[in-house]
């Protein structure tokens, strides 16, 4: 009788434990796929952006969240295409700051490897002003603008949250720089944290 | 019973049981190390979220990343279930096979939990070797499964999660799959080879369990004790044998050494034993008591070798220890009977002596007197009263003659002088001796026959002469008129085999065995043939006496061959050339002066050496005399200077002859050298307190013999003779 019990009791848990399981990956997996939110992204080079754009070659500028871990998945990407293209693009990677925070707020992994980075500016974005202006709200956020300040992609390198490897994004941007008429997606999802722009818009206007 | 006898199925049955143990041991073994690997890897998910992905963040605000909650929550629910399991179901195959399962999904968490960075996916592969060490090939195929449908589900889904491309056909997954099945292919390899090892392991085992419990059983039932000691005697195994003989249970003895429990008397004899066993191949017997734990003493007869160790090197005593107590206590009393006959005989002994000695007196004067009575003028029934009397005297004397010979041999008391003594020249005489008996039966005598005339055998002389006369004796009066007598002798690798063969009436074979039997006539005294049935017992002991065997073959009315084995000798004259190397004749002269010396022996081969010794001394005469009152005569009407005497001789001892001489005037002063075989010191200082001035044995050494007869007739004393 007790081993008929410890038999049901087993297969009981097990039947348990399968469902949990099935529930947590599938918890997880939404969340790594589940892409962030994107601002209004200017269709030209927004004039009163403090960085300098190149105008003999495209222009690429990448957003990011220094504390994000996901966004080191997107700069990893970035190296990816920076040594694909081989100088056909500026590259800059703006790191948000609070202004109230120091400097070691920026000093994380992500600015690290984004420096490691041949070619590649890394500039302090002081209160997500850059940000703003070019409609960023997840961390990751990349575009691209042509040598006269058209904008000709936006979106993630990275093809889910946290996730280096082939990514449309990544393919896209590499077409594009070689043949800005070539048919590639000019818009891919964006994996990682959020900058709080919106939280701010919110605090702003509340309703 | 061995291992070749031992049913086949009993030794499988007891293999499979024994593997089935050790298969059990290693399930579960290796459950445990799941159970704390899991857990480990369950912490070490935990370490690696908290560190790596510690938040996710919005602005500026953070909260804890879901990672760390997957790594908590999933992870534990990964962990939780197998590790139960292993308490649960501890050892099943259900266990083993949600452990490949779990662990298969810890891998998966892995490497979603690092972005699907390549180097987790080696998680996979560890994870299939350490789910080899359950050596059951079975569980790779849950695991590997869990692992193809994680890559074919992903593989549609999020084939970057997994492959890291954007878009997999399906053979990516076969080819993942593939890389995993190369493994579990060697891993499955590994386990079947494990599980014959295991199996072969089981196998040894159970042959060895059964021989330990052969030796086992044969060493606690073993009919005596066997015993276990270390170098310092400390007890190490016994068996019940061994307790029952001292008393004590194992577990006393265990505190015990075998010193304790040993006599001290006896203690110094093991220790002995100890020592010997170390330098002498084993085993080794001896006896010694023991004390039981009752306190009474028994004796034990051990059998002891030493054990030693792979390097030789001496580790334990083996005894096998048996309780002769009642043995002792037979052997006790055995001899104390056997010195209690040995008292009743030579009491016997000497009550037949003196009775001898009393029956002679009288004897002597019946025998005197009937033949005095001779010499008177008797009528024809006077003369065969007479002849009577003597015969029956004669008789009684012959009765007790070898009666008291008998006793003396059995006694130890019968002097006997060995020496070289010539077959040819015993048998002769035998053969005079006996002819005119020979003579009145009718029967031919023949011989002696044989090849080396101057064959020798080693006995006493006088006695051989006893024994081949009543063997003689024994044919003529046992075989009917017209009948024959032969006397044979041949030569083998033993010594001398003398042969006397009749063609009397033969001893029927039922009878054979108390041929040599005292009194036993074995029916003759109903044929009246004259006979007393000590003759044949007289010569089977003189024989043995002169270390010789003596033995009969006879066929019924065909007649009986007796013969004596002896001993082979050289003759004195070759010993004297091969040893010696003496060329008597170039010896230069002793004498300036005529000397006479009178040589008494009845020994013709010694006679002839001292002749051929005194032949080169040309101022010495050699007189010779057979017997002794021959030689007391030859003495008396010489005068010699010198008397050689034989102790002897075959009518008078020479000690008598020695007596007589000193206690005559004419001769007491002549210096007698005594020359004999008896070389021990009793006899030697006998005779020369009794008079004699020196002492010769035989073989007769010259050196000595030149030297004692040249001081004995310079009137020097020479007792420190050759054998003194």
């Amino acid at each position: 009788m007790r081993v008929r019990s410890r038999h049901f009791k087993t297969a009981l848990f097990g039947l348990v434990w399968l469902l949990a399981i099935a529930s947590g990956v599938r918890v997880l997996l939404s969340y790594e796929n589940t892409p962030g939110r994107v601002g209004n992204v200017p269709n030209h080079w927004p004039a009163d952006s403090g960085i300098d754009r190149a105008t003999d070659r495209s222009t690429l500028v990448m957003l990011v969240h220094s504390q994000c871990p996901c966004t080191r998945a997107s700069v990893a990407e970035l190296a990816k295409i920076m040594a694909r293209v081989h100088g056909k693009v500026r590259a800059y990677v703006l790191v948000s700051k609070p202004h109230d925070r120091s400097a070691e707020w920026v000093d994380t992994a992500v600015w690290k490897a984004a420096s490691a980075i041949p070619d590649v500016s890394v500039l302090v974005d002081v209160d997500g002003e850059e940000s703003r202006r070019f409609g960023a709200e997840t961390s990751g956020h990349t575009i691209v603008f042509d040598s006269t300040g058209r904008l000709i992609f936006v979106g993630g390198i990275t093809e889910s949250r946290g996730h280096e490897g082939d990514n449309t994004g990544e393919n896209a941007i590499v077409s594009l720089l070689g043949d800005q008429n070539a048919a590639v997606p000019r818009s891919t999802s964006i994996f990682g944290c959020s900058f709080g722009n919106q939280q701010k818009k919110d605090k702003l206007c509340p309703n | 019973m061995s291992e070749l006898t031992r049913p086949l199925d009993l030794l499988t049955g007891r293999a499979d049981e024994l593997f089935r143990e050790q298969q059990e041991n290693t399930y579960r073994d290796t459950d445990r190390l799941f159970a704390r690997l899991m857990f480990l890897q369950w912490i070490a998910a935990v370490v690696a979220a908290v560190v790596i992905t510690p938040f996710t963040w919005d602005g500026e605000a953070r909260a804890v990343h879901i990672h760390v909650w997957a790594a908590i929550f999933l992870g534990g629910a990964i962990t939780v279930f197998p590790i139960w399991m292993t308490r649960v179901w501890p050892g099943a195959a259900i266990t083993r096979h949600v452990i490949a399962v779990a662990q298969m999904l810890m891998s998966a968490l892995f490497i979603s939990l690092s972005g699907g960075r390549i180097e987790t996916h080696f998680h996979v592969f560890g994870s299939l070797v350490i789910l080899s060490f359950y050596r059951d090939w079975r569980i790779l195929i849950s695991a590997t499964l869990v692992v193809g449908l994680d890559h074919f589900v992903r593989g549609i889904y999020w084939p970057y999660s997994v492959y890291g491309v954007l878009g997999a056909s399906p053979w990516r997954s076969i080819e993942h799959a593939g890389w995993v099945a190369f493994e579990d292919i060697f891993l499955v390899i590994s386990c079947l080879r494990s599980i014959r090892e295991m199996r072969f392991i089981a196998n040894r085992t159970a042959a060895v369990e059964a021989s330990e419990r052969d030796f086992r059983e044969i060493f606690e039932l073993a009919p005596i004790g066997v015993v276990v000691v270390d170098l310092d005697y400390r007890f190490v195994r016994v068996n019940s044998a061994y307790c029952q003989i001292t008393g004590y249970s194992a577990e006393e003895l265990a505190m015990r050494r075998s010193l304790d429990i040993t006599v001290s008397d006896d203690v110094g004899a093991t220790e002995e034993m100890s020592r010997k066993l170390h330098n002498e191949p084993s085993p080794y017997y001896f006896e010694k008591r023991y004390v039981r734990k009752n306190s009474e003493i028994c004796w034990v007869g051990c059998t002891v070798s030493l054990i030693r160790g792979q390097d030789n090197k001496p580790l334990y005593i083996l005894g096998m220890v048996e309780d002769i107590s009642e043995r002792k206590k037979t052997q006790s009393e055995l001899t104390l009977a056997k010195e209690e006959a040995d008292r009743a005989n030579r009491a016997k002994s000497e009550f037949l002596s003196r009775m001898s000695h009393e029956l002679r007196t009288p004897l002597n004067a019946i025998l005197g007197f009937g033949q005095l009575l001779e010499r008177y003028k008797l009528d024809e029934k006077q003369k065969s009263c007479l002849d009577h009397i003597k015969k029956a005297g004669r008789h009684l004397l012959d009765l007790i003659n070898e009666v008291l010979d008998i006793s003396r041999i059995e006694a130890d008391r019968l002097k006997l002088s060995l020496e070289p003594v010539s077959v040819t020249d015993a048998l002769r005489e035998g053969l005079d001796l006996v002819r005119p008996l020979a003579a009145e039966h009718g029967i031919t005598l023949v011989g002696p026959i044989g090849a080396n005339a101057d064959s020798h055998v080693l006995a006493d002389r006088q006695r051989l002469k006893q024994v081949l006369l009543n063997l003689l004796t024994n044919g003529v009066k046992y075989t009917p008129t017209g009948g024959e007598v032969c006397v044979s002798y041949e030569t083998n690798d033993s010594g001398i085999r003398i042969k006397i063969s009749d063609t009397g009436i033969g001893i029927p074979r039922e009878k054979m065995s108390r041929v040599f039997t005292p009194f036993d006539r074995l029916g003759a005294e109903q044929s009246g043939i004259e006979g007393n049935g000590l003759g044949l017992a007289l010569c089977q002991r003189l024989v043995r006496a002169m270390q010789g065997t003596i033995g009969v073959e006879s066929v019924p009315q065909r007649g009986s061959t007796f013969w004596v084995h002896l001993s082979a000798a050289d003759s004195p004259l070759k010993i004297l050339s091969q040893k010696q190397n003496v060329t008597v004749d170039k010896a230069p002269s002793l004498f300036t002066e005529a000397r006479t010396v009178l040589y008494i022996e009845d020994n013709f081969s010694n006679l002839m050496l001292v002749e051929e010794l005194l032949k080169g001394e040309q101022n010495v005469e050699l007189l010779t005399a057979m017997q002794g009152r021959i030689g007391l005569d030859l003495a008396r009407k010489h005068a010699p200077d010198l008397i050689l005497l034989d102790l002897h001789l075959p009518d008078l001892p020479g000690w008598d002859v020695l007596n007589q001489l000193q206690a005559n005037d004419a001769t007491r002063h002549i210096p007698v050298v005594v020359v004999s075989a008896d070389a021990t010191r009793q006899q030697i200082d006998r005779l020369t307190a009794g008079g004699a001035r020196g002492y010769l044995t035989k073989p007769i050494n010259v050196t000595e013999f030149l030297g004692v007869l040249s001081s004995s007739m310079n009137g020097e004393v020479v007792n420190h003779s050759a054998a003194a």
